[in-house]
Parts: C-alpha cells; structure tokens; sequence
C-alpha cells in the first residue's frame, strides 16, 4: 500500500481535523509513562505526544470492552445505544492488537456475539504507530509479535526526524489522509522507517535471546502439579489482581444485577480468576479455593488454552503485569524456565 | 438489536413444594424457549441476579417451563420467596443437549443424586415420548432421607411404563421406608444392561458423581458412554466471561454435559 509523507509543521492540522469526526485519543507522556488523553486543540502539546514511546499504561481494551458497561434492563429490555461519535485511537502498538485478537475470539466468533462490543469495534478507527524504542518490560518478540503494526489498523504510522510517515492500511484509512494534498514519502523516508524497525527488532532480540519452549502448552500441562516449581513462582504474590486488571488480554467479567427501583439493571464488569469467589459454585464449593490453583490457572488460560484452541498465546508480551506486580513478578521468567 | 444479555419476561404460573428445601417451579415465558434435554437457562431473580438452571419438564412441552430446585444461597434463597403471579426473567437456551441420536437403540442407565433428578427429569420425559426409539431404560436414583425424594408420585407413575425399570436408595431411614438404603451406588451392584452398548447418564452431587463413575467404568461402561452433568461457576452462558472453566472446555458452550472421556485428563474434575 501506499506510504505517505507528512512533514512536522503539518501534524496538527491533521491531528485537529481528525478530531472533527472522532473522539481522538493520543498517547502523552505524563509522570513516568505514557498515558491516553483526549485530543483538543487548544491544548495539544506535541512534545508531549508519545508516539515512539512504547505502549501506553492503560490497554487500548478500555475503550472497547469497558471496565463496567450496562448491557440489559428489565422487564422493559434497553434502549439501542445513541451513535455518538465514534472514537479514533491515534498510536496503537503491535502488543495492543494481540488484546484485540483475543477479544475477537472470545467476544465476536462463538454462537453468541456480544453486540455492544462488535458495534463498537466496528466503529473505532486504529491508527497504528512503530515502536523504535523497546523498554525492559517488553517481550512482544517472544510471544510472535513485531515492534510496528502492518495490519489490524487504518494507518499505520512512522516517526521519523522530518515528520510522520503514514500507510495506508484500510479504504478507512485512505479517507482519513483524502484532501491534505499528501505527498508520497521518498525512498530514502522509508528505508530510514525499515531500518528503525530493524533496529527495534534488534533490541527487543537482545533483552530476549531465549525463544519460548516450542512445547509449552504441553509443558504447562505437565507441569500443573508441579507444586514446588509454582509456589516458588507465586511466592511473592500480594494477591493485589493488578497483573490481571491491567492486562489488554484478559477477557473475564462478570454479569451483576442491582435493582433500580420496580427495575433491574444488569452491568458487566471486569473479573478476575485470581479472585477467590470466581469459580466458586453455588452452595460454596470451589474448585479453585487454594490461590496456588488459581495462580495456575492464568497460565493454563494465557499459554496453554489460548494456544491450543486459538493458535497463539493470549499473552502480548507488553509487560505491564509485572510493571503493575506489587512483588515484580515478571511472567516472562516464569514462562521462560518452563 | 438482539442482545444475548437481555432475560425474556417470565411468569411463575406455579410453585410445587417437592421437599423441605427443593421447589418445583412452572414458568411461562413471555417468548417459547426452544431448549432440548441438558441444555440450560439463565433464570433472572429481579434485583437478586442470575443462576444457571435446567429445565427439568419434556422439551416436547415448551410454552410452560419447569425447573426444579434446590435453596442453597443467594439468589435460589430469593426464588423462594416468590409466588405465582411473580415476574422473573430467562436467557438461553445454552449449551449442548443430550446427544440422543447417539442414544438410539440403546439401552439407557440413569443415575440420579438429590436435586440432580432435576435435568434427568427433562432427559428422561423426552425418552419416554419416543420410548420406541431406545432399548430400556433404568432408573437408579438416590436421595437423603424418604422426605427428600423429588417427584415422588411421578416415579411412581413412571414405574408403571414399559421398558422403563426404576430403582431408589435413601441414605438413612428416618421413617418407614421399603426399598434399599444406602448411598445410590448401593443400587449398581448389579447392572442389567449390556454395559459396552449402553449409555450411562449421571447427575447429582459431585461426590456422588465421582463414585457413580467409577463404578460405571468398573462395571465396564467405556468412557464416551458416561455423560457426566458438570456444574461449573457461570456469569454469561454464552462462552465469553471465562468463569465456567474446566480444563479446556467452558463448560456453558461444551457442556454442561460431558462425557468421561472428555474429562478424564482433568486434575480433579468433580469439585
Ligand atoms: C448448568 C447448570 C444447571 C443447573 N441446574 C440446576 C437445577 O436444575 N436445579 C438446581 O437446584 N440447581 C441447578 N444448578 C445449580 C444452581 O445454579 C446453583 O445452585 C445456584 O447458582 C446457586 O445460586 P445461589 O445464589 O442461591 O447460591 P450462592 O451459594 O449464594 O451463590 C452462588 C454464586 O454466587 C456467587 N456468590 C455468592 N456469594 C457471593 C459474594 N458474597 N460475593 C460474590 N459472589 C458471590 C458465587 O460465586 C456463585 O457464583 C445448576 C448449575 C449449572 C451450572
Ligand atoms: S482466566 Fe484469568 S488470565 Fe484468563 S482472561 Fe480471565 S482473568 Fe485473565
Ligand atoms: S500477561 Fe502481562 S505481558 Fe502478557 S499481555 Fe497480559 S499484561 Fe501483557
Ligand atoms: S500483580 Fe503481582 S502481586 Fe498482584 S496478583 Fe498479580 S502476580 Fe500477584
Ligand atoms: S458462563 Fe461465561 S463463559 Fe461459560
């Protein structure tokens, strides 16, 4: 597809007619990481815009499938859900999209799919960007993932000294750059993108020579009864479920109903299967009661079932589990002694 | 929109006191569910949230629902309280029905546990309407005491069916009582069926379960032909929420019937 050019002086211009006909989010820095923010106009600081940065802190999930969401009313069923504006997420990286991928499966492709979700991903424009500058914290390369986007988004763009490089990825895509008179970028522009992609390829190669066991899903399941190998990798876990509630991968919830007067008001929420009443069954058995089992389990779903029945780990090597881990518990040398 | 979380009205046209803590509820949703024997529903108890049930009347019969009881907390604490008149709310049908294709011409070995009569009820009632279609079918069913016993008339109805050969078991006899007891595995010393052809289908407690199938493989039953009712923990019913985990499967969408040798690699797979 076509790469385009837009030089530096031209960013905001784009950026505020975007936000025309979108919520748009960017990635800033603030305090030590990188966090969404809505885009204004007024006051966009494009230092500040941290497109090279890596990942932001909060998964792009929130937008799509929300931390708590009302999804029926009873006995009168809820109303369809107003068209808002839709929303445009400016800078999605690679290990972003593995979330997406797993929440596809698990939300869109079975018998029953959840409209709400499937209205809103069809309606959320992705601009994906590169990440020239791997941290400590990712592994994405181990987990089968690449530090740039090539699909799964609208535009996928570069950074590079002079400007933004931008590829069109989608017929989407391609309106979003319609009518900025878009230079096609040079050779010279996209070499310089391939070889800063090369270059983070190498980086994230050198902080995780050792490739995953290619058995590991069977491994897991050899060594589930492995109590001492499991307590020894859980033995500094707080049971604070940080690891789980900032995952973009994890897809649990919970349906829960609170009457609203003669109604009732059903909301889905994030769970968490570390939680010790998550699989607890009516009367009070629980097949998971010990927090072992339930520690376990995370790497059952991640990179054993995931695997098995999807054909990659629900796992996006992004790093913000142990970055949340009160006992920085890094679940790459877990998975990697295994 | 067609909202997989929305509950269909339902009123309770009737409330049937089976046993001191398990009631027989008849239901008629606003909308006919088109549920086939195993499945299951999601029943809303307004303001008290949802619970996994299975309907234990015929799925020849769908306008008019039941589904029988037991109060163990929450939300079946709250059913209670409920009366004819009342207004509730079902989802589904979910998950897979009995594979009764796969029953036919066969004999059919059923055991029961307490409440767990409940779904072999449906199981059973959509036997008997196509009886022609099966070999025998056995009956095996256990409870506590003579006062827990479910559908106490109905077994007796069901005794008087051709082909059909029914056998209880109460664990302790606080009160005349003139058949076994004994737990219900106490009722399988012998099985009249040729076990390699047969099916064996077992719901109850999980404990009763777990030795229920053991000795079904004892007494020969080759693992594809238990089916095994797992109760797992259940939020969606619709395969996404995660909770109802059991090994590979989510056991709304697989299940919540399994058989023995989809479950036999799982580390502890009755709780
Ligand atoms: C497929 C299937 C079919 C079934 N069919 C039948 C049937 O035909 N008849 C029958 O009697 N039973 C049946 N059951 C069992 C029935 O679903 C349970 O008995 C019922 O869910 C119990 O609900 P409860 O709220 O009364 O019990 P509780 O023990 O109060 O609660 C059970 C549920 O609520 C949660 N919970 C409880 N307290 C809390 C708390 N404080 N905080 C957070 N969560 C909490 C538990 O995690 C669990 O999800 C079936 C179950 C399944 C899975
Ligand atoms: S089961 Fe656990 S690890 Fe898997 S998605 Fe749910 S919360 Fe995350
Ligand atoms: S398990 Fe950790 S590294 Fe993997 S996707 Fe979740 S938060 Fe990221
Ligand atoms: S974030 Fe760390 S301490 Fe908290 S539950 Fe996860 S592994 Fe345990
Ligand atoms: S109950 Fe939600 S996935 Fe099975």
């Amino acid at each position: 597809m076509t790469i385009y050019f837009l030089p530096n002086e031209r960013r905001v211009n784009w950026l505020a007619r975007l936000a025309g006909g979108y919520n748009l989010f960017i990635p800033v820095k603030a305090g030590n990481g990188v966090h969404w923010q809505r885009f204004e106009k007024e006051q966009v600081d494009l230092d500040a815009l941290a497109l090279k940065e890596i990942r932001a802190a909060e998964p792009i999930k929130s937008f799509l499938f929300s931390p708590r969401e009302r999804v029926a009313l009873f006995p009168e069923p809820l109303e369809e859900p107003a068209d808002g504006k839709p929303a445009l997420l400016f800078g999605v990286k690679g290990c972003d999209l593995r979330g997406l991928a797993v929440h596809q499966k698990m939300f869109l492709e079975g018998e029953f799919a959840d409209p709400f979700y499937s209205k809103r991903l069809k309606e959320t424009v992705l601009i994906g960007a590169d990440c020239p500058e791997p941290k400590d914290s990712c592994f994405c390369n181990l987990v089968g993932l690449k530090p740039y986007t090539v699909d799964g988004v609208d535009l996928v763009l570069s950074v590079i000294d002079e400007g933004w490089l931008v590829e069109v990825v989608s017929e989407r895509g391609a309106k979003l750059i319609e009518g900025e008179n878009w230079q096609p970028a040079a050779e010279r522009q996209i070499s310089k993108r391939d070889a800063q992609r090369q270059q983070a390829e190498g980086v994230l190669q050198q902080r995780n020579p050792k490739p995953l066991n290619p058995n590991l899903p069977q491994v897991i399941a050899e060594r589930t009864n492995d109590e001492k190998f499991w307590a020894e990798a859980a033995k500094d876990c707080v049971e604070c479920f940080g690891c789980l509630m900032t995952c973009p991968t994890c897809f649990c919830f919970l349906l829960y109903d609170q009457a609203k007067g003669d109604k009732v008001e059903r909301t889905k929420v994030w769970d968490a299967c570390y939680m010790a009443m998550y699989a607890r069954v009516g009367g009070g058995a629980n097949p998971r009661a010990k927090f072992i089992k339930r520690f376990i389990n995370r790497f059952h779903c991640k990179f054993m079932h995931g695997k098995n029945q999807h054909g990659f780990y629900f796992c996006s090597g992004c790093g913000r589990c142990f970055t949340a881990c009160m006992g920085k518990i890094d679940i790459r040398n877990i998975i990697g002694r295994l | 929109m067609n909202n997989p979380y929305q509950p269909i009205p339902t009123k309770i046209l009737d409330v049937i006191e089976e046993t001191p803590n398990i009631r027989t509820f008849v239901l008629k949703p606003e909308k006919e569910i088109p549920f086939l024997a195993g499945q299951f529903v999601e029943l809303t108890i307004p303001g008290f949230g949802e619970a996994p049930f299975t309907p234990s009347s015929s799925h020849f019969e769908r306008e008019v629902l039941e589904m029988t009881i037991m109060r163990v907390g929450r939300a079946t604490g709250a059913l209670f309280t409920k009366k004819p008149g009342d207004l509730l709310g079902i989802r589904g049908p979910y998950g897979k029905p009995y594979p009764l294709k796969e029953f036919e011409g066969r004999d059919i070995y059923i055991v029961g546990g307490g409440v767990g009569l409940a779904p072999l009820r449906a199981l059973f009632l959509a036997l008997v309407h196509e009886i022609n279609k099966y070999g025998r079918i056995f009956l095996r069913y256990g409870a506590r005491t003579p006062k827990d016993i479910v559908y106490k008339k109905q077994l007796k109805e069901w005794e008087k069916i051709k082909k059909v050969d029914i056998d209880l078991s109460v664990d302790s006899a606080d009160e005349p009582w003139e058949r076994k007891v004994g737990v219900v595995t106490c009722l399988m010393d012998e099985i009249p069926c040729d076990v390699k052809k047969s099916v064996a289908v077992v719901c109850g407690p999980p404990i009763m379960m777990k030795f229920v199938t053991k000795k079904l493989l004892d007494a020969g039953f080759p693992g594809k032909s238990i089916y095994l009712s797992m109760e797992m923990n259940m939020s969606c019913g619709l395969g996404q929420c995660g909770h109802c985990r059991l090994g590979p499967y989510f056991t709304c969408k697989d299940g919540p019937v399994l058989t023995w040798e989809q479950i036999k690699d799982i580390e502890e797979p009755f709780l």
